[in-house]
């Protein structure tokens, strides 16, 4: 009996473990293909034939193609100020939603839902357009503006979390005086810490986990001013990839290793955020 | 969740309301009141709020400026969309090539509209202003106090703290999506493309053709009709397994890792959230390489035979396997790599929604001696569905709208031998927005992207109404109980 149960618990844990692995492979891949001796893909073994590091210290030598730290500088400042305004944004439109009671909330709410379900892609065309009539393709502020501006839109995770926020503390806070600004700055901001951890993590991966909007935006060719997606997308180009391809896994892997540790505090917060909006339905 | 269906009643009601107190205000209100429609000062001024007068009075004047200065010059034009054709005549006196006066038919456009928001804006400040103008004499009346400028402005971060705190976000809403997605829908009925691409050449309104050539065949040339019809059955069916298989994936996998048995669930989890921690673009181009032609997972598959034994089957007719260059072939792969990155994904999300299971009624099924299967079956499913219905919905309305999964597989490296595709420079692995995307950036046909564009939001609106109408409805008062 004892021994059957065991046979479960390994089986068990010999399928997870499997499961695992294949999930894995291509990662593993990512890194062993940086590794490589060699500057195109390795299609005959699994694993490279020479192992070197010599493609990580060219990626840090510019060249026409390669602008890697340029690239992770301008991903860098749009990031920042990407993550500045929409955590304004998107925080101002949940307390407003959340704790807000005048007449248009629900209208406003329910346009909002409407918006939602217009394909990003497709305003995006005529984004393009009204931003090359004021000149701002091809600029950093342009791009910030794309993904910034709208970011009103995404607040209902966030508002999940406010309506959790005890009433009775903000009620306390009313009858000795307070006005809604310092119940929203003083109260209610610093109960509502994972949220705005939440929100100011995923505000800044925006620009580094986009492609289709910076490639959009940035399409005069100039290396020098792409953001980290679109220059390792260009090193992929059927012209470029056999002399491109490991640095392209170098750059993959050491701008992953920091989103992945973004990643890994934010999705803790996201979990409970999208959990806690779930079950109130 | 916000249901979609019942916000028309009550949109209706606040339109009534608005005009109601407008028309009552006018009817009401004294001379002051009736002459702020003209002057939209004269409200504040009478009341002795001179600051605020003066600033309505300026903001009234800007209106008309604008609409004297700017709006004037394209407005008038927004019937033909420009009538001046783009041409270089010599200049006899300063002996040069010079531009004509030519109307541009796409600013026409964008500013025309850009004019009517400012109008409907100042339209509603009008109206609000009327209102208020009123509510004031009102007050004055009653003999209640009446603000002072600054009390005024004290207002805006207290009772009314919800218009500073919306203003600026809701500004950036309408300029980067309102606008964008009114624009989109005008250029729907016009022939903005190739052809007509302004300055060079002007466009102009043409009715519905675009959505007639988009639902028939015009012949061997415009395929539209054709292409669409496959484009959007893959969508449909993609948007199907893409949900699914990621969804049950994704239960049965956190099933799976929050086992009593396993050892280092924390472990196993990180590992798995690794590949998805990986931004899309890296490992998503990254596999199309792992599974391109001559790629290694080929080589592999030679070397152990399985290509030849496809060959022999006949399965494949090619030296390697069109992992991500066939049709059939490239269809599953994207569904199966999606399953890949999507799982993970889903896993956190049940891991979290399974944390708050109740457990009393696992206990008692237990006690009742039920399964495993049967406690999947008829409590943690059930359980499962009822908290996770409206994530469903949007899940399967992100996935119609799945850009970069397509995008970076197939993108480059698919090419459609099927020529009526191609005619309308479509391929059989596109979704409805990545042929959109390609129908502008390559192919300059914004009037088509543009109808394109409106069936994907009909497509998600119909689907999303119905959904939220009927199945969730019906799931609240459903089997868990």
């Amino acid at each position: 009996m004892k021994d059957k149960k065991l046979g479960s618990i390994i089986s068990h844990n010999v399928l997870i473990a499997v499961l695992c692995f294949i999930w894995l492979i291509p990662i593993v891949w990512l890194v062993c293909m940086s590794f490589s001796a060699r500057p195109n893909m390795n299609t005959s073994t699994f694993f490279p034939q020479e192992w070197s590091t010599q493609y990580y210290k060219q990626l840090f030598q510019p060249d026409t193609v390669n602008q890697f730290p340029a690239w992770f500088m301008n991903t860098f400042k749009i990031a920042i100020a990407t993550c500045i305004i929409s955590t304004c944004f998107t925080l101002m439109v949940a307390y407003a939603t959340s704790f807000g009671k005048f007449k248009a909330r629900k209208p406003l709410m329910n346009v909002a839902v409407m918006l939602n379900l217009f394909p990003g892609v497709l305003t995006m065309i005529a984004v393009y357009f009204t931003l090359r009539t004021f000149g701002l393709t091809n600029s950093h502020i342009g791009l910030t503006l794309v993904y910034s501006a709208s970011s009103g839109l995404g607040y209902l995770i966030c508002k999940g979390f406010f309506d959790t926020v005890p009433r009775a503390l903000c009620e306390a806070a009313r009858l000795d005086g307070c006005n809604e600004a310092r119940i929203f700055a003083q109260i209610v901001i610093p109960t509502s810490r994972p949220i705005i951890v939440y929100t100011i993590i995923s505000s800044f991966l925006t620009p580094w986990m986009d492609f289709v909007f910076a490639k959009m935006i940035l399409n005069a060719g100039i290396s020098s001013q792409y953001t980290v997606a679109v220059g390792l997308y260009r090193m992929l180009d059927k012209s470029l990839i056999n002399s491109y391809f490991t640095i392209f896994c170098c750059g993959g892997i050491l701008v992953s290793i920091p989103i992945a540790v973004l990643f890994f505090i934010m999705q803790k917060f996201y979990v409970e955020g999208i959990t806690a909006g779930a079950v109130k339905g | 969740m916000t249901k979609v269906g019942s916000a028309v009643g009550g949109f209706f009601r606040a339109i009534g309301n608005f005009f109601g107190e407008f028309f009552t205000a006018i009817a009401k209100g004294d001379w002051a009141v009736k002459l702020s429609l003209i002057i939209w000062g004269a409200g504040y001024a009478k009341r002795r709020q001179y600051v605020k007068a003066i600033l309505m009075t300026l903001l009234e004047v800007g209106v008309i400026l604008f609409s004297v200065y700017f709006a004037s010059q394209y407005v008038p034009k927004f019937g033909t969309l420009g009538t001046v054709q783009f041409a270089q005549e010599f200049n006899i006196e300063t002996m040069q090539m010079e531009n004509n006066d030519y109307d541009h038919s796409f600013l026409i456009l964008l500013f025309s509209l850009f004019s009517f928001v400012v109008w409907a804006v100042a339209a509603v400040v009008w109206i609000r202003n009327v209102v208020h103008a009123y509510q004031l004499q009102l007050d004055a009346e009653a003999g209640r106090h009446i603000n002072t400028f600054k009390e005024d402005c004290m207002e805006y971060l207290g009772d009314k703290f919800h218009i500073t705190l919306l203003t600026p976000p809701i500004i950036g809403i309408v300029i980067f999506t309102v606008i964008p997605i009114l624009l989109l829908i005008f250029v729907a009925f016009t022939n903005y493309d190739q052809q007509h691409m302004p300055p060079n050449s002007l466009f102009t309104w043409v009715g519905f053709e675009n959505f007639k050539s988009l639902f028939s065949n015009g012949g061997m040339t415009v395929t539209f009709g054709y292409a669409f019809v496959r484009v959007l059955g893959w969508t449909l069916v993609w948007a199907f397994f893409a949900t699914f298989t990621t969804y049950f994936g994704g239960i049965l996998m956190s099933l799976l890792l929050n086992s009593k048995k396993t050892r280092a669930p924390r472990l196993w989890r990180t590992l798995l959230v690794i590949t998805i921690a990986v931004p899309q673009f890296v490992s998503l181009l990254l596999v199309r390489n792992f599974f391109s032609n001559g790629g290694i997972v080929n080589t592999i598959c030679a070397n152990i035979g399985l290509t030849g034994w496809l060959r022999s089957i006949g399965l494949i007719s090619t030296s390697y396997i069109p992992f991500l260059t066939a049709p059939g072939w490239a269809h599953v792969m994207i569904i199966l790599i999606n399953i890949w990155i999507g799982v993970p994904y889903q896993m956190l999300i049940a891991t979290g929604i399974l944390m708050n299971l109740p457990t009393d009624q696992l206990e008692s099924a237990r006690v009742d001696g039920a399964n495993k299967v049967q406690t999947f079956r008829y409590i943690t499913m059930p359980y499962m569905l009822q908290v996770t219905a409206p994530t469903l919905v949007t899940d399967f309305v992100k996935n119609i709208n799945n850009f970069n999964v397509i995008f970076l597989l197939t993108d480059g490296v698919y090419t459609t031998t099927n020529q009526l595709m191609a005619n309308s420079q479509a391929k059989e692995v596109d979704l409805l927005v990545t042929w959109l995307f390609n129908l502008t950036q390559n192919y300059y046909n914004y009037k088509m992207a543009a109808v394109i564009g409106i069936v994907v939001f009909l497509v998600c609106a119909i689907f999303t109404l119905v959904a939220f109408n009927f199945l969730i409805k019906g799931d609240k008062e459903g089997v868990y109980q």
